[in-house]
């Protein structure tokens, strides 16, 4: 016998205007999220690679982090981040008036 | 492997994948799928400790099945529940607390002349202990009253080693999740866009808000109080109330939507806590799930509201005392447990006796009140000894001059914080429609740019979730 209880994520579905079911929408959803995190944030998979224990199989996949990093910090891609981060980094060094 | 970590999207990408690929065409082979990669996701953090899981999933499925039997037959079903409850309070005294009980005897035992026999081992608390071995015992008890049906050992082994809830809750039960394993679950739009919301959501509570605190302003205000003003250290204490919020309740979302994206729906474990008119209040809003467990099998076990009022006051002061304790083994959290319980049980007695003539306290100011109680506590909660807390009250009425460590931005992250807490009960079910009706794509790019906007505002690696620890 099931418990009636409340769920976060129980919202009645609406009908939806796109011809994605649910699944189709989390697949499409999550993919482009990763792509282009992949693209805008390479620098994180290249940090995670760098965290990982040297040894032959992680080398190629270290190999391949750096390279992603470089190529996208080549083109561009990493501006959004860098932009980002320097005005949180303001924020966190700013301090009150009469502490400066 | 903590949620908010690249090693976890790792993890979680092709597991996603697989659950509605494989599992698709076959719910069995989507519970083994989501079964092998709990143990890998638990494993990841000590592979000891998945024997220790599957080992209490068989003893909590086989005693099950002999208590079901039992009351089938319409015999007592109290030795096999009462062996089921020992054993799992076996497993978590001997994890969680005999280092505790040790550590206290060791003076009594040493003048006794036992000193030198005394075991001196180190244990490991194996992380999620104190939630999956609840989840056990209230299987356990739920069949034994007939509150629920038996699970095979599949779902039950499933349920307990379940991922997204595995090492801090929520504390799902058998009634609520081994339904929704009977068949492969119907995913929503809306499921989606609500659980990729939470997921965003938690992710910013967490990486953002929780752990800036914790490392800018919480940790350093508790390390050493003597050095910092008077309002230093009520930021600190404030800041601690809106850390240890954003934290649980980010933990708390991520899992449910995590679950979400699986097909699976887990209860709701906070409601906006910090509005709780009464301390009762605070503990239907605050971590349901647990306290809701302590309601329906140690409070209603001990006797619940039958008896008189001072029972009740009892039963009330046991079970916060041992909530507490199921934090962990420290006089810091049984003071806590302690504290609400007494308060609950001056709210029960004022109810009873509370004079007609008596004026009632305005709710804002009876939900400041109640608040600053719970502040309080979190205090203790947080102090690493009894020592320190009582040294961090004395420091704090100090109310030494100047302001060091409390720059703008933690002052803000307090405020954004309490603000996220207040945000409209109803805003999570409007933006999930709206986004719902989003075409994929679109909602692919928000999610991405959200969670790079959340990437760039984390500092270099993750604390663990505070709920870790118990």
């Amino acid at each position: 016998m099931a418990d009636a209880f409340d769920s976060p994520i129980d919202i009645d579905d609406q009908p939806s205007p796109t011809a994605l079911g649910g699944r189709a929408q989390v697949a499409t959803s999550v993919g482009i999220a990763a792509v282009l995190l992949l693209l805008l944030n390479a620098h994180a998979l290249a940090l995670w690679a760098d965290g990982l224990k040297p040894g032959p199989r992680t080398a190629g996949i270290y190999a391949a982090a750096q390279g992603l990093s470089s190529r996208t910090a080549a083109r561009g891609l990493d501006a959004p981040r860098a932009t980002l981060r320097a005005g949180w980094q303001r924020l966190q060094a700013a301090d009150w008036p009469d502490q400066r | 492997m903590l949620f908010p970590t690249l090693d976890f999207a790792l993890f979680f990408l092709p597991v996603l994948v697989l659950v509605w690929t494989v599992g698709q065409a076959s719910n069995e082979w989507r519970k083994i799928i989501l079964l092998l990669a709990s143990w890998i996701f638990y494993g990841a953090w000590d592979w000891r400790f998945v024997a220790l899981l599957i080992a209490s999933a068989a003893i909590n499925w086989s005693l099950a099945q002999r208590v079901h039997a039992r009351a089938e037959a319409g015999e007592s079903v109290q030795p096999w529940l009462g062996l089921g409850v020992a054993a799992n309070l076996a497993i978590l005294g001997f994890f969680k607390y005999f280092g505790f009980f040790l550590a206290e005897l060791a003076p009594i035992l040493t003048a006794a002349g036992f000193g030198r026999d005394l075991p001196l081992i180190e244990i490991i608390l194996p992380v999620g202990i104190s939630f999956f071995t609840f989840q056990g015992m209230s299987y356990l008890i739920d069949i034994a009253r007939r509150q629920t049906q038996p699970a095979s050992f599949l779902d039950l082994t499933l349920l307990m080693s379940f991922f997204p809830h595995l090492v801090a809750g929520p504390i799902v039960r058998a009634s609520h999740l081994v339904p929704q394993f009977a068949a492969v679950p119907r995913l929503t739009r809306t499921m989606v866009s609500a659980s990729l919301i939470l997921i965003v959501w938690g992710l910013f509570k967490k990486a953002v808000i929780a752990s800036e605190l914790a490392t800018g302003l919480v940790d350093t205000a508790f390390r050493d109080p003597a050095a910092l003003s008077g309002l230093d250290l009520l930021a600190g204490a404030y800041g601690y109330a809106v850390q240890i919020y954003c934290d649980f309740s980010a933990y708390s979302d991520m899992a449910v939507g995590i679950a979400g994206l699986m097909g699976y729906r887990f209860p709701r474990n906070f409601d906006q806590p910090y509005r709780a008119a009464s301390l009762q209040d605070f503990w239907r809003r605050w971590h349901i799930s647990l306290s809701s467990w302590l309601r329906d099998y140690l409070y209603i076990s001990l006797g619940g509201n039958r008896g008189g009022v001072w029972f009740v006051c009892r039963n009330l002061m046991l079970t916060m005392l041992l909530g507490g304790f199921w934090h962990g083994a420290k006089w810091t959290f049984l003071i806590w447990g302690g504290l609400h319980g007494l308060v609950l049980a001056i709210e029960r007695l004022w109810r009873e006796w509370r004079p007609s003539a008596a004026p009632f306290l305005p709710r804002p100011l009876a939900i400041l009140f109640i608040f600053h109680i719970v502040l309080a506590g979190w205090i203790f909660f947080r102090a690493d000894t009894l020592a320190g807390a009582l040294a961090y009250f004395a420091e704090m009425a100090a109310m030494r001059p100047g302001i060091t460590l409390t720059t703008p931005l933690m002052a803000g992250l307090i405020g954004l914080g309490m603000a996220i807490h207040f945000a409209p009960p109803a805003l999570l079910p409007v933006l999930a429609r709206r986004v719902a009706a989003w075409p994929a794509p679109l909602t692919g790019i928000a999610v991405g740019l959200a969670i790079l906007a959340i990437d760039t505002m984390r500092g270099d690696g993750i604390a663990a979730f505070i709920y870790y620890q118990f």
